[in-house]
């Protein structure tokens, strides 16, 4: 018991000693890399204005967002408030920038939350079908699906499915996440719901190509080692060897493409958000980059990487109740 | 219910720049321009310029309140003057010295040098309450607009609501939704039958939309051709980026280009009909000369204009030279923009058969930049403030910035655009603008020095639904959307 608790205690140690390092470098990087960017931020700022502001002016804008200053001076200074929990003020919003992700993700966390879900139930089952019958029309058309998909730019399938459900059929809404012209107050947890549907299905569409080829080609890996073979042999049926030697070998990567997919579900709601003008992070993220907005996107960098990072955490920590013989003293101690 | 795009993240502080085009619609303006363009009292009820043109002195209506219900000063009105000057945000107050309350209802702004063009801040700058502008402002703004703000959803809607404290007449809508969505959203939305008004572009224009009818709105939204007025010396902005062309420095060669082009074809090729020629840069304004306009679509007079200036083509290939300097230059174009684009390459073939050689390179405006004082750019401006003709225009204005890239100098046209300026009202400075334009012997413009070769404005186009009475749009300013709520309180819905 002991040592169980003391290799738990060392794991986490590991896992934040990790993602300390992992946030620094982020940190440098990004602040770098936007420094380094051609977007002038008071011209982003300034946009379609330019006549009408003043060399002098533009100096004030500057002077305002402290972009007057050189590079590494602005970085300590962003460093130091950061320690201190203060993620700094967006240049789009004008808010801080804390408020602007808290505000975004709590819209966007269901969006995702969902996609997430739907996407690796109908992903595994999907590969598993496939490999089931593997080479009759039912694969062919999973694979078919899957390649396609695999290779469609996301926001092209969300203009199409915005096309077919939204303005053909009219079934569901055209964008935002509430009616529009709707009071907050008024606005059900039914209403809320619809307004998720299509987003989140395109996201699930999307991301279900990944983990259906990964499971496929993994249980038919499966299907053809000796112990099926074996299995077979004293007549087991299909459902019984998928059951009881298929789903237990693929759920453990199954999971870990599944957990490591964060990063995809997240850059894939950059588009999918942008496109059915659903107001989440990933909306904003685009309205960060676009102007230069340096401390809001680094404050998403930051955020995604330990959305992404929670992600492969989670995988870890996955493996063990799946397959016992897995565990975590083993890996590190 | 409308979708016209141009959400504003930041907020609704216009001390930070909201409502410089359209309606403010929570705060209202001491002065506005009607239907005509013409400027007419809102907030104020009138104005006087001090003879040295330093001191403005407003006086206010009595009536007004804000949507809190509290009466607005001259404090407030001073407060927001000096709020904006200090804020470093969209609003361009740096030629205000300060604003002063003289008393309850008068306010002075004393300006730093004389500037007739400081009127078009009284008519874009929305008043804000002294007593409640704080960091929240932005976000739960009050005002004393027709409209106020009911509900904002980031991203998304923007829900207002009439203000009942509203001293003007009360607007035939009582209540607005703004919805922001991108331009296929949008336009999907409104096929959808969701949305009452649209924005589009006009290569969306031409289709049909059940129930709703197209509005192609003029505007100055224009877009030119910027010539580099030197020679290249050598010589380098602030920046070290290289300024003058030796082919665009050559009149002839301005000049044959403004000539060359066929104008009303870019309107019917390009902008599918929804435009209009431009010939300088204030189409349709008060402040335009008429007379600069020319007679374009004449390669004829181009060859003639080209020979005359010393320009043949010796070696047979089709383009003209001149002391072996051959007649080519290159057009950039910001390369997300298909307009410009079109344009850009329509020029080129139009110029081909004169023996002008122009190659056609789209680049971000982040790799034009540093190359825009030596190149020919294709910009588009327009604005209802004529500052932009001084700044496009007057030799000062060049400063390695956008303000006069091509470094254009007359001593004439700028010494009309500082008289304009100097005038102490903008009806005083009207003959000077025109004159800078063109006076019958010189001026900017292609009879004169050529300095641009400006070729179309373009219509701003929406569908609006069938019941909707918009009233009479003005001629719209660069920025397609926003603009159209300037006469916002005089809509009406026309069924039942």
């Amino acid at each position: 018991m002991d040592v169980q608790l003391r290799s738990v205690l060392l794991f986490l140690a590991y896992k934040l000693t990790r993602l300390g390092l992992l946030l620094a470098a982020v940190a440098v990087l990004t602040f770098a890399l936007l420094s380094f960017s051609p977007v002038d931020p008071v011209q982003a700022y300034v946009g379609a204005d330019m006549l009408q502001i003043s060399p002098a002016q533009r100096d004030l804008i500057a002077q305002r967002w402290g972009l007057d200053q050189p590079m590494l001076l602005r970085f300590g200074n962003w460093l130091g408030q950061m320690v201190q929990g203060n993620w700094g003020t967006s240049m789009v919003f004008d808010q801080p920038v804390v408020q602007v992700i808290q505000q975004r993700f709590e819209l966007s966390l269901p969006l995702l939350a969902i996609a997430w879900l739907l996407s690796g139930f109908l992903g595994v089952g999907l590969g598993v079908l496939a490999a089931a019958f593997q080479g009759a029309w039912v694969d062919r058309s999973i694979r078919l699906y899957a390649y396609t998909l695999a290779s469609s730019p996301p926001f092209w399938v969300a203009l199409l499915l915005l096309i077919a459900f939204s303005v053909e059929l009219g079934l569901t809404p055209i964008c935002c996440a509430a009616p529009p012209g709707a009071l907050a107050e008024e606005v059900t947890f039914w209403q809320r719901l619809h307004h998720l549907l299509l987003p989140a299905f395109t996201l699930t569409f999307i991301g279900v190509a990944n983990i259906t080829l990964h499971t496929r080609q993994k249980l038919i890996d499966v299907l053809h080692s000796n112990y099926v073979l074996f299995a077979r042999a004293q007549g087991e049926s299909l459902a019984g060897i998928l059951w009881y030697h298929g789903l237990r070998n693929i759920l453990l990567p199954a999971l870990t493409l599944q957990f490591a997919s964060f990063g995809e579900l997240f850059g894939g709601s950059v588009l999918v958000e942008q496109v059915f003008a659903y107001p989440g992070l990933g909306q904003a993220t685009v309205q960060a980059a676009l102007r230069s907005d340096v401390p809001l996107l680094v404050g998403i960098v930051f955020f995604s990487a330990l959305f992404v990072y929670a992600g492969n955490t989670l995988a870890d920590l996955s493996y063990q109740i799946v397959d016992p013989r897995i565990r975590l003293g083993g890996r590190i101690g | 219910m409308l979708a016209i795009g141009g959400e504003r993240e930041e907020g609704f502080d216009p001390t930070l720049g909201w409502g410089r085009y359209g309606s403010p619609l929570f705060q209202s303006t001491l002065l506005r321009r009607d239907e005509n363009l013409e400027i007419v009292n809102d907030l104020a009820t009138g104005y006087t310029v001090s003879q040295d043109g330093l001191t403005w002195t407003v006086t206010l209506r009595k009536d007004a309140v804000f949507s809190d219900g509290k009466p607005v000063t001259a404090a407030d009105v001073a407060y927001t003057f000096n709020q904006a000057a200090r804020s470093g945000g969209l609003v361009d107050l740096t030629a205000l010295k300060e604003a002063v309350a003289i008393d309850t209802h008068t306010v002075e702004l004393r300006l730093q040098k004389p500037q007739s063009t400081f009127v078009n801040r009284l008519i874009t700058l929305g008043i804000v309450p002294q007593h409640a502008h704080g960091p929240d402002y932005a976000r739960k703004p009050i005002g004393s607009g027709p409209y106020r703000l009911v509900q904002w959803d980031e991203g998304q809607q923007l829900i207002v609501e009439a203000n009942p404290l509203y001293y003007g007449q009360t607007p035939g809508i009582r209540r607005l939704v703004f919805l922001f969505l991108e331009e296929d959203a949008a336009f999907a939305a409104a096929r959808a039958g969701q949305v009452h008004v649209v924005s589009v572009p006009q290569s969306l224009a031409k289709q049909t939309v059940e129930g709703m009818k197209l509005h192609a709105i003029p505007s100055v939204d224009n877009r030119g051709l910027m010539f580099p007025f030197p020679p290249k010396t050598g010589a380098t902005t602030p920046k070290g980026y290289p300024i003058g062309n030796d082919v665009t420095s050559d009149l002839a060669i301005r000049k044959a280009v403004n000539f060359a082009i066929d104008r009303q074809a870019l309107v019917d090729g390009v902008l599918e009909g929804y435009g209009s020629p431009a010939y300088g840069p204030v189409s349709g304004l008060p402040w335009e000369e008429p007379t600069a306009k020319i007679e374009d679509n004449n390669p004829d007079l181009a060859r003639q204009i080209l020979a005359e200036g010393g320009w043949s083509d010796k070696d047979g290939d089709g383009v003209v030279e001149k002391n072996g300097l051959r007649a080519e230059f290159t057009v950039l174009y910001p390369a997300n923009d298909s307009i410009r684009q079109a344009l850009a390459l329509a020029v080129a073939e139009m110029l081909r058969p004169v023996g002008i050689r122009v190659n056609v390179e789209g680049k971000s405006w982040d790799d034009i930049t540093p190359l825009m004082h030596s190149n020919v750019v294709l910009f588009g401006w327009g604005s209802h403030d004529p500052t932009e003709v001084y700044n496009l225009y007057h030799s000062k204005a060049a400063q390695g910035g956008f303000f006069n890239a091509g470094y254009y100098a007359n001593p004439f046209v700028d010494r009309m655009l500082d008289l304009a300026m100097e005038a102490p009202s903008e009806a005083e400075a009207i003959p000077f603008w025109r004159a800078a334009q063109w006076d019958g012997k010189q001026g900017f413009t292609a009879k004169g020095d050529a300095a641009w070769a400006w070729l179309v404005n373009l219509d701003h186009t929406y569908f609006v639904q069938e019941c909707l009475d918009i009233g009479q749009p003005q001629v719209q300013p660069h920025g397609h959307g926003w603009p159209i709520t300037a006469n916002i309180t005089r809509w009406k819905w026309t069924c039942n």
